[in-house]
């Protein structure tokens, strides 16, 4: 069953306005109503969720602000079967997390209507970053990851989520039989000679752009000459910060080797769990969100939101999913609220920058019992 | 000022060797007998009662474990009227006196403030010297304890037999080089940490006590729970014994079952629980909280009301507290962080029968004197180490986790005189 015409001309409507010029106080009272009804639907499509809303201490009907509504954690998406609004029989793809080896995944479940609404929105928060022109799309991963087929990881979706920008696609990585991954210089070669004169769009995955690109392509001295690229990445910095290399270090490797200016290389922060929004770092390095979303920056001992300069727990808000209960959802990971409004980049609205994930707490008292003495 | 005893940061596994040195010649040229421990404990005690400290939890509950009339008789329990005075005792045609092990290793858990210092007096009680590692979030408020047993211990009687240390929690080498130089060990925290410190090389002599991880839970009979004039009450003893130690510690009630009665109304007893953990919060509000404990106290509400429609919950809009409410007689796995499931059951002894050896306290709110006595023992037949009131579950005594906390790190010796 799709969504009420209400709820899907409101959110169609959202696409229309100008992504980050709206007044906040205007951009939170028409979220706030929409979400309002969003919320009702989907108690009335998934009664699970529905007893989750209605023990929230403040009803959603009564709630002055968005922080006020009821936010589900990002783990009750490793639900298996998913939290869904929709029959089995109208999900067209479920999207998984890169969760690490042993984690469970997160799953999300998209129907026709979100699946076309995350693509649209993606595509016009990036077309604002990177304008509008389609061109050639270089994607720094394996053409494995190019699949439409079943099961979409957050590096497919990433990478299928920019290719309404391509002319045409190009994987510059390859898998061998034994699954060992290299850089396949021939083709990357052949790429960079063909556009070295014009706009060119380049995405990875951050760790995978950094040991499988950047890394090999630097230890050759090799660079490709291509000072029109626009290079996007996205995921964890875990890993990086582990071999100690900041962003600084990170942007100026990436634009070394492609021969470009460091500012030409964006890093996005966005999730399977909030599908259809992203959030490049603009010029000042600040993240923004877009018409359709809102980010909560909430205080752990309190859960209440930040002022500005304060760092917390992002809280990520999008009206676009209606197959699943992702409207509200609670991040593991932390952020900082830059302002409320007013970035000197000209995007209104909150700017925010991403701080990590939460730390594993280090303390664990004796009463923390891992595994059961009897099983 | 004895240099040893304040926490001293530790690099390198060398510099573990030469303090051991140090408390081992000490211990082995000073005997210390038991009485002037408690005198100094007694004083110490005294000491505490500063303003700058009131604030640290469970002081209180230290002041009271330091005093004479508390450690005496556990003293006396363990090793007899005759260790007090550090005399023989007869035993047949020989004669037993307790001796100390050496120099004792402490490992203590970083949840409970006071945790360091309980596991040093037990060791000390026995006439050890000992080598504490403090645990960094604790280094302050040890600190400060200590500061006043320096200042009444002029002598130094306990202060140069006591090195309190610290290093990395990651750092396995001086894990290590502290391990293999003590001759006993005390070993608190939850599963990875105890797992880890067991592993280390122990000399082979040496005696290891780990107290560890368990967890804890709370029963109450329809009688009590459904009796409104005695329920408010009862709700806030559970609320101190939830609030303590960020229901982090092994005596931290996880779990409450409430035993089905006809006409008592769970509603009526959520009723009063909320207001027993509200009050609690006016007046111990959190100061601070470990942001992965704020995800996991969301996520145990989320995945809780998620999982079954019929389960219920009350909580803030904050994480300070929540109650989970459900039916069931197994123990849902814990969430801390003042996050308390009620379960309702058919019957008690159905459900302690389920317990296995992880269940350190059961506490109790049982009308008859009769049932609670059956109760408890079902719950020591399936591992459960103390059986208390609702409201004492925190009250560290001896034997914890069903085992003696001075005993263990003393020897026994034996004398058959030569001449009859």
């Amino acid at each position: 069953m799709s969504a009420p015409a209400e709820i899907t001309q409101s959110i169609d409507s959202l696409f229309t306005e100008a992504l980050y010029r709206l007044e906040p106080k205007e951009r939170h009272t028409s979220l706030l109503a929409l979400l309002k009804k969003e919320l009702a639907y989907a108690c009335n499509r998934n009664l699970r969720f529905r007893n989750y809303v209605e023990h929230w201490p403040v009803h959603f009907d009564t709630a002055d602000t968005l922080a006020d509504l009821p936010y589900l954690p990002v783990g009750a998406f490793k639900a298996n079967p998913p939290l869904a609004l929709v029959e089995a029989n109208e999900v067209k793809r479920t999207l998984t997390s890169s969760a690490t080896t042993g984690q469970v995944p997160s799953r999300v479940v998209l129907d026709a209507e979100t699946a076309k609404r995350m693509t649209k929105g993606v595509t016009t928060i990036i077309r604002d970053f990177i304008g509008p022109a389609r061109k050639p799309y270089l994607v720094i991963d394996t053409p494995e990851n190019l699949s439409t087929q079943g099961e979409l990881g957050a590096r497919g979706a990433a990478i299928q989520g920019l290719r309404s920008f391509a002319t045409e696609v190009d994987c510059c990585l390859r898998r061998d039989p034994e699954g060992n991954t290299s850089l396949d210089l021939e083709k990357l070669f052949a790429f960079a000679a063909r556009w070295r004169e014009v706009e060119v769009l380049a995405y990875g995955f951050t760790y995978v752009m950094w040991t499988q690109f950047v890394q090999p392509l630097r230890s050759r001295g090799i660079t490709l000459g291509i000072p029109n690229v626009r290079v996007l990445h996205s995921g964890g910095w875990k890993r990086l910060e582990r071999d100690a290399v900041t962003r600084e270090v990170f942007m100026e490797g990436v634009a070394s080797v492609f021969g470009c200016s460091a500012d030409r290389v964006i890093d996005f922060y966005g999730m399977v769990e909030n599908v259809g929004v992203v959030y490049p770092d603009c010029k000042h390095g600040n993240k923004h969100v877009p018409a359709f979303a809102e980010i909560v920056v909430r205080n752990p001992l309190t859960l209440a939101p930040v002022v500005a300069g304060e760092k917390g727990l992002v809280q990520v808000c999008s009206v676009l999913p209606t197959s699943f209960p992702g409207f509200l959802v609670l991040t593991e990971d932390m952020a900082e609220i830059i302002d409320y409004d007013e970035c000197p980049c000209g995007r209104r609205g909150t700017s925010f920058r991403f701080a990590g994930r939460v730390p594993k707490a280090e303390v664990r008292g004796c009463g923390n019992l891992e595994t059961t003495r009897y099983q | 000022m004895n240099d040893l005893m304040l926490s001293q940061e530790v690099h390198s596994p060398q510099e573990i060797i030469c303090v051991v040195q140090r408390l081992r010649e000490i211990a082995r040229e000073q005997e210390i007998a038991p009485q002037t421990v408690l005198d100094v404990f007694e004083k110490w005690a005294g000491a505490l009662d500063g303003r700058e400290l009131r604030q640290v939890p469970g002081l209180a509950f230290l002041r009271l474990w330091l005093r004479r009339g508390t450690l005496e008789p556990i003293l006396v329990r363990e090793l007899g009227p005759d260790f007090l005075d550090g005399h023989w005792r007869e035993d047949g045609r020989a004669r037993l006196r307790a001796f100390p092990l050496g120099t004792v290793g402490h490992w203590p858990a970083g949840n409970i403030e006071i945790q360091p210092i309980l596991s040093l007096t037990c060791a000390l009680l026995g006439g050890n010297s000992c080598l504490v590692r403090v645990p960094s979030g604790l280094l302050e408020i040890t600190q400060q304890i200590m500061e006043k047993l320096q200042e009444v211990d002029r002598k130094g009687l306990l202060t140069a037999r006591t090195c309190m240390v610290s290093f990395d929690h990651s750092r396995t080498d001086i894990h290590e080089a502290m391990a293999q130089a003590v001759d006993g060990a005390m070993i608190w925290g939850g599963a990875q940490a105890v797992s880890q410190v067991r592993k280390l090389s122990f000399p082979h002599w040496a005696r290891v006590a780990v107290f560890g991880p368990r967890l804890s839970v709370a029963a109450m009979d329809a009688e009590t729970w459904g009796n409104p004039a005695e329920r408010s009450s009862w709700c806030r003893r559970i609320a101190r014994d939830l609030w303590q130690f960020e229901q982090r510690a092994c005596s931290s009630p996880q779990t409450l079952f409430l035993e089905y009665g006809a006409g008592c109304d769970p509603g009526e007893f959520v009723n009063d629980l909320r207001r027993a953990l509200q009050e609690e919060n006016l007046g111990h509000p959190r100061q601070q909280i470990e942001p992965s404990l704020t995800s996991g106290i969301c996520l145990a509400r989320a995945l809780w009301l998620l999982e079954d429609t019929a389960n219920r919950a009350v909580f803030p809009a904050s994480p300070d507290w929540t109650i989970l409410l459900g039916r069931g007689s197994e123990i849902p796995k814990p969430t801390q962080g003042r996050t308390l499931s009620v379960l309702l059951a058919n019957e008690l002894s159905e459900v302690i029968s389920k317990f296995d050896g992880t269940v350190q306290t059961l506490g109790v709110a049982v009308k008859s004197a009769e049932r609670e006595e059956k109760l408890a023992q079902t719950a020591g037949r399936n591992g459960v180490d103390r059986v208390v009131k609702m409201g004492r579950m925190h009250l560290f005594s001896s034997p914890w986790d069903g085992a003696d906390l001075i005993r263990p790190m003393v020897r026994l010796v034996r004398h058959v005189p030569s001449q009859e």
